[in-house]
């Protein structure tokens, strides 16, 4: 690739302190290219624009600017940090007969893969992470819509993700605006767009991102596409107009409750077929008001704050199948739930009671600061306690207090208390009662 | 525990290279350009393929001279592919490369079901056997039809008309010399002032590998799982093409053109 800025050279940037120097090229698409950058001994990346985005995009250095001073909503989003626009020193450096301009952001650091790579089916990841990626998926333009803001360009193409926590990266946060406001030209990526978008009826902004954040987490959960079921074997290249009539003109659901005409093939569409039996109701109807009666209706899409709160209740049933070994979500309501994967009885688990709720024994489930005060957020990255299994007897379950005071661990025999130390676990089998600074854990008797 | 063993369902998309590698290509280290080029796009196609898991990238070339065979004729995953080089000599049997492209987009053996094809045709010079015959049998196939057809002219000797008729007419083409629809109207989209739409004009082996990266990467991109949208596009085709490669200034190539 023949890169804008030169490798190597060392920048005199408007719009930061101290000097810019360009380490090599990233990466490049038709909007510009990214730059692994040195300022003031920091590593940071820059994007620069290529001069036919900024002029299709004309208020792009405004809504960059706006964006930088509103900082990033939460930790989810790479987000802007500077706009850069070039000295007198740096344009004759620069590849480009027009001298455009750029933004700076953090690296996006090692360890987080493009989300395509879950889809494609090419990490080692599990239900449990893949869930967490949803929460905090949800949990991100929770807070950007709080903001005020919309993202328009929700897609697999912007999305990061670590397979081994969970934890995801939004990118490309450069189409950011105020919602409503619509200074920005995207319209969004095929297969993402809501539909109101894609027929041109509509402009994007906060409801049309919660059209593409259900289609992106259902991508994530399923590896299959919402819309595309026997209606898409009737088409034969899947082309432009094709994709006009499956999302935009006359889109159904695949799991549409009252209209089965689109349901997935089995053989075609096994992905879909296999994995929607996996999650629990409370999702499912999430995706079915998004997907059924807020195709065309906007405003009763699923919102972050119901997607944040059915993905977590998901994670706090989990159980492992005593057969097969397999994530399950059993409800606690269920009376006689069956494995998804081997189809085997689940008995019935030990779940931990808390003020708020309850938390399945199971390794890996964990205790938030939510479970014991209602009024706080919906948080899943500061848990209090996870479950674990002993290291040497897998069948034993101990509770290992992650938080930085120590717990009273009463026993069911003998009336005795023990300390439990922050950092140490406790086995879960003779306990009545955890007295932890946040409340009480009880366990059934 | 692993996240269940299923795949995103996912269709061919079939990309074509239709490279002329008649006599001329020998000159000037046209054809050398020309290997390197498609060598040097393959990882970057490899990667625009793996970031697009509803498709399935297979490519094939044909090479013609003084008669077309394939190149490379089984449909090949291009994360497994190993371009052997083309060799020039002989006259231009253009006409002949597209039958033999239109026998292998009929049903069979295409597919039921698949993406649209991408078609890139890649000459320096004018056909010397019966080209509407070719490209009339050629356009006979509805995946001929659907595809996205792509010409790129290596130097100015390379009839332009010819490869403006195998694109199919430029949509653009009512408009002003630079200008195609800009998000204002007035604004042209491409500062370098072509269209896709029209047989991309290699002068260099710059722009020629630049090219050859945008049909595999963007191109291939767009036709698999469509990039972002944006507003005040003109008229859409099959599929919609991404911007053409920018023409940047790179003072690595003041060496002069090594193709023309």
């Amino acid at each position: 690739m023949t890169w804008i800025l030169p490798e190597g050279a060392s920048l005199d940037l408007e719009g930061i302190s101290s000097p810019l120097r360009v380490l090599r090229g990233l990466g490049g698409g038709t909007q510009g290219q990214v730059f692994e950058v040195e300022v003031a001994g920091e590593r940071l990346a820059l994007k620069w624009y290529l001069p036919a985005c900024i002029a299709r995009d004309p208020h792009l250095k405004r809504r960059l600017g706006e964006s930088i001073r509103a900082t990033a909503p939460s930790e989810a989003f790479l987000w802007p940090l500077a706009l850069v626009t070039p000295g007198p020193g740096a344009l004759p450096l620069l590849r480009l007969g027009e001298p455009g301009f750029g933004y700076l952001m953090e690296l996006r650091p090692p360890g987080f893969l493009g989300a395509h790579e879950h889809v494609g089916g090419h990490l080692d990841i599990g239900l449990l992470q893949v869930l967490r990626a949803c929460f905090f998926l949800a949990e991100g333009f929770h807070a950007l819509h709080l903001k005020g803001l919309c993202y328009k360009d929700i897609s697999l193409g912007n999305l990061f993700l670590e397979p081994s926590s969970g934890r995801i990266l939004i990118c490309d946060n450069d189409n950011v605006d105020v919602d409503g406001r619509d200074l920005g030209s995207v319209l969004g990526t095929p297969g993402f767009m809501a539909p109101e978008i894609l027929m041109g009826i509509a402009r994007p902004g906060a409801n049309s991102d919660l059209f593409s954040l259900a289609v992106l987490i259902f991508r994530l959960l399923t590896r299959h596409d919402p819309l595309r079921g026997r209606r898409e074997l009737e088409i034969r290249c899947l082309d432009e107009p094709a994709r006009r009539r499956l999302y935009g003109e006359d889109p159904l659901f695949i799991f549409d409750p009252t209209n089965p005409s689109n349901r997935p093939d089995p053989i075609e569409h096994a992905a879909a077929l296999i994995t929607w039996p996996i999650y629990p109701e409370p999702i499912k109807r999430l995706f079915e008001q998004t997907f059924c009666a807020g195709l065309h209706a906007p405003q009763r899409r699923a919102l972050t704050g119901q997607w944040m709160a059915a993905l977590a209740e998901a994670l706090d049933q989990r159980q492992l199948c005593g057969h097969c070994g397999q994530e399950t979500f059993p409800a606690a309501s269920d009376p006689g739930p069956l494995c998804w994967s081997c189809g085997c009885p689940i008995p019935p688990p030990t779940r931990l009671r808390l003020p708020h709720g309850q938390v399945t024994a199971a390794a890996g489930n964990e205790l938030h600061p939510h479970h014991f005060d209602r009024l706080l957020p919906l948080r899943l990255d500061q848990p209090l306690a996870r479950v674990e299994a002993h290291p040497s007897d897998g069948s034993l379950l101990g509770l290992r207090n992650l938080s930085g005071q120590a717990w009273q661990a009463e026993l069911r025999a003998g009336n005795r208390v023990v300390v439990v130390e922050s950092g140490q676990a406790c086995n879960l089998a003779p306990l009545v009662r955890l007295t932890t600074q946040a409340g009480a854990v009880e366990l059934p008797t | 525990m692993p996240f269940p063993n299923v795949r995103l369902a996912n269709r061919p998309l079939h990309f074509i290279y239709i490279c002329d590698c008649s006599g001329s290509m020998a000159a000037q280290g046209k054809i050398q350009a020309l290997n390197q080029a498609i060598r040097q796009s393959l990882p970057g196609m490899a990667a625009v393929a793996r970031q697009n898991p509803e498709a399935r990238v297979l490519v094939r070339a044909v090479s013609f001279a003084d008669r077309a065979a394939w190149h490379l004729e089984e449909p090949t995953e291009v994360e497994r592919l190993q371009w052997l080089d083309l060799q020039a000599g002989g006259i231009t049997a253009m006409g002949e490369a597209l039958e033999l492209v239109a026998a292998v987009l009929r049903s069979p053996p295409m597919e039921e079901r698949a993406l649209p094809p991408v078609l890139v045709l890649i000459s320096d010079g004018q056909p010397t056997d019966d080209f509407d015959a070719g490209l009339a049998s050629l356009m006979r196939q509805p995946w001929a039809q659907k595809a996205v057809r792509l010409a790129i002219a290596m130097g100015h000797d390379a009839d332009t008309d010819v490869l403006q008729q195998f694109i199919g007419s430029d949509p653009c083409g009512g408009l002003p010399s630079g200008e195609i629809p800009g998000a204002s109207g007035k604004t042209p989209l491409h500062r370098s002032g072509r269209s896709p739409r029209r047989p991309l004009q290699a002068s260099n082996a710059t722009s020629l590998a630049q090219y050859i990266q945008w049909a595999s990467t963007a191109v291939v991109g767009a036709a698999s799982m469509p990039a972002s949208r944006m507003a005040g596009l003109g008229p859409q085709a099959n599929i919609p093409l991404p911007d053409l490669p920018p023409t940047l200034m790179d003072p690595t190539d003041d060496v002069g053109p090594l193709v023309w």
